[in-house]
């Protein structure tokens, strides 16, 4: 609960500061992630999913949400190719799943590509296939994104959700 | 994204003490546990800590284990909390949920272990503060109900209550009136005085508008703390007494 409700207010404080101001001067804010990633995680952990659903209903709907896609393998591959060390609690190991980091975070993650798997649909997600190239992805980013898309500033936000 | 049954489940049937408000923790079933959960409420200088040192003592000397826990007081939070008011950065919305926070961490690593355990939890406001606060700074009423959806209630609730020119009175002879005890942030104006009234009061009759909703007991804050005392002590053991024997308490009488 704790969890769930330190990186709500870290997200409360960067809507009010980052996301809201600069959409009211007409901007495009690009999040990377967004509630979305809550809604995921924080059910993964046992959190009620109707009451994290609740608990950010303060977020602005995002005009587009793209959910980039890829198989649990793929996404460990890629992470162990950049990185030697997994996160603690990207791992998942406060659960205490597994004690090895690489099958803690097969297990944790794989939950957590589960619950984004029916975000999808309750909240009408983009899927994008991010086993693709870059070049392909980004082609479709683009054609999703040209709708929205007519001589605006941009506004990058980032971080936790 | 808008709630689809923003209300504490409580709120449209019965709230059953010891039982979660609203959705609850998942993972932290609660049912059967044996202690039990009294929370003494109340604005600012009302008394509620001399209360609860009071009542502790009583309870302990008839032999119950007694825990205590107290808003914003978790190891976790306080010294994020103490921060941010001392920062200029706090939203209204980013207090209600460091306050939140706070509690949850309580909640799961203090209150919950100890009932678990037997205690008697005395909790030195509860999540009704929180919500006269925030009820006050505008925050929508639902959301937060919702919000402490993972609360439990209380199977007492004591409500200190006190109107504002006594509690002036109260406070300018303890201690002076504090920045956010006089609602300063809400910046109805310079004078510490007059905004401390105004908030006050208005946050007086947040408390008395979540009175019947929450099942508070009222006692009369301007009476006594002997008196005071004798009351919640007479509510407490007439509460737990039928529960619980312990020893010393049938050995007493």
């Amino acid at each position: 609960m704790t969890f769930s409700l330190l990186h709500a207010t870290d997200f409360a404080d960067r809507l009010l500061y980052k996301i809201i101001p600069p959409l009211k001067a007409g901007m495009i804010v690009l999040a990377d992630r967004y509630a979305y990633t809550a809604f995921a995680r924080d059910a993964t952990r046992g959190v009620d999913r109707q009451w994290v659903r609740e608990l950010y209903s303060f977020a602005v709907k995002p005009d587009l949400t793209m959910y980039f896609r890829v198989p649990i393998d793929i996404s460990l591959d890629r992470l162990m190719a950049r990185r030697v060390k997994l996160k603690f609690y990207e791992a998942g190991m406060d659960l205490g799943w597994s004690s090895n980091p690489a099958e803690s975070f097969r297990l944790f993650q794989g939950k957590v590509l589960n619950e984004y798997d029916r975000l999808v649909d309750e909240f009408g997600l983009e899927v994008i296939d991010a086993v693709g190239s870059i070049t392909d992805q980004q082609r479709v980013v683009r054609k999703l994104i040209s709708p929205y898309v007519n001589g605006t500033h941009t506004e990058i936000t980032g971080g936790t959700v | 994204m808008a709630p689809s049954d923003p209300r504490v489940e409580g709120a449209n049937g019965e709230i059953q003490a010891g039982r979660y408000y609203g959705r609850g923790i998942p993972y932290l079933p609660i049912e059967g546990h044996p202690g039990k959960l009294i929370a003494i409420e109340g604005t600012d200088g009302v008394g509620r800590t001399t209360q609860i040192q009071l009542l502790r003592e009583w309870l302990e000397v008839r032999g119950y284990g007694v825990a205590e826990t107290g808003w914003t007081r978790s190891p976790l939070m306080q010294p994020t909390i103490e921060l941010a008011k001392s920062s200029n950065t706090l939203n209204k919305l980013t207090f209600v949920l460091l306050y939140a926070t706070d509690f949850a961490d309580r909640l799961e690593k203090e209150i919950i272990p100890a009932l678990k355990a037997g205690f008697v939890v005395l909790s030195d406001r509860y999540i009704f503060s929180a919500l006269a606060r925030a009820g006050v700074r505008g925050i929508d009423r639902p959301w937060l109900r919702s919000l402490y959806g993972f609360a439990i209630a209380p199977h007492l609730v004591f409500y200190l209550k006190i109107d504002v020119e006594t509690l002036i009175g109260r406070v300018l002879e303890a201690r002076g009136m504090d920045f956010w005890e006089s609602g300063m942030d809400l910046k109805t104006g310079d004078d510490i005085y007059d905004s401390f009234r105004t908030y006050q009061n208005k946050l007086l009759r947040e408390y008395t508008s979540m009175a019947d909703e929450f099942h508070f007991r009222n006692l009369d804050a301007r009476r006594s703390v002997e008196h005071i005392q004798e009351e919640l002590r007479r509510q407490v053991a007439l509460f737990l007494e039928p529960a619980e024997k312990p020893a010393e308490a049938a050995l007493a009488r």
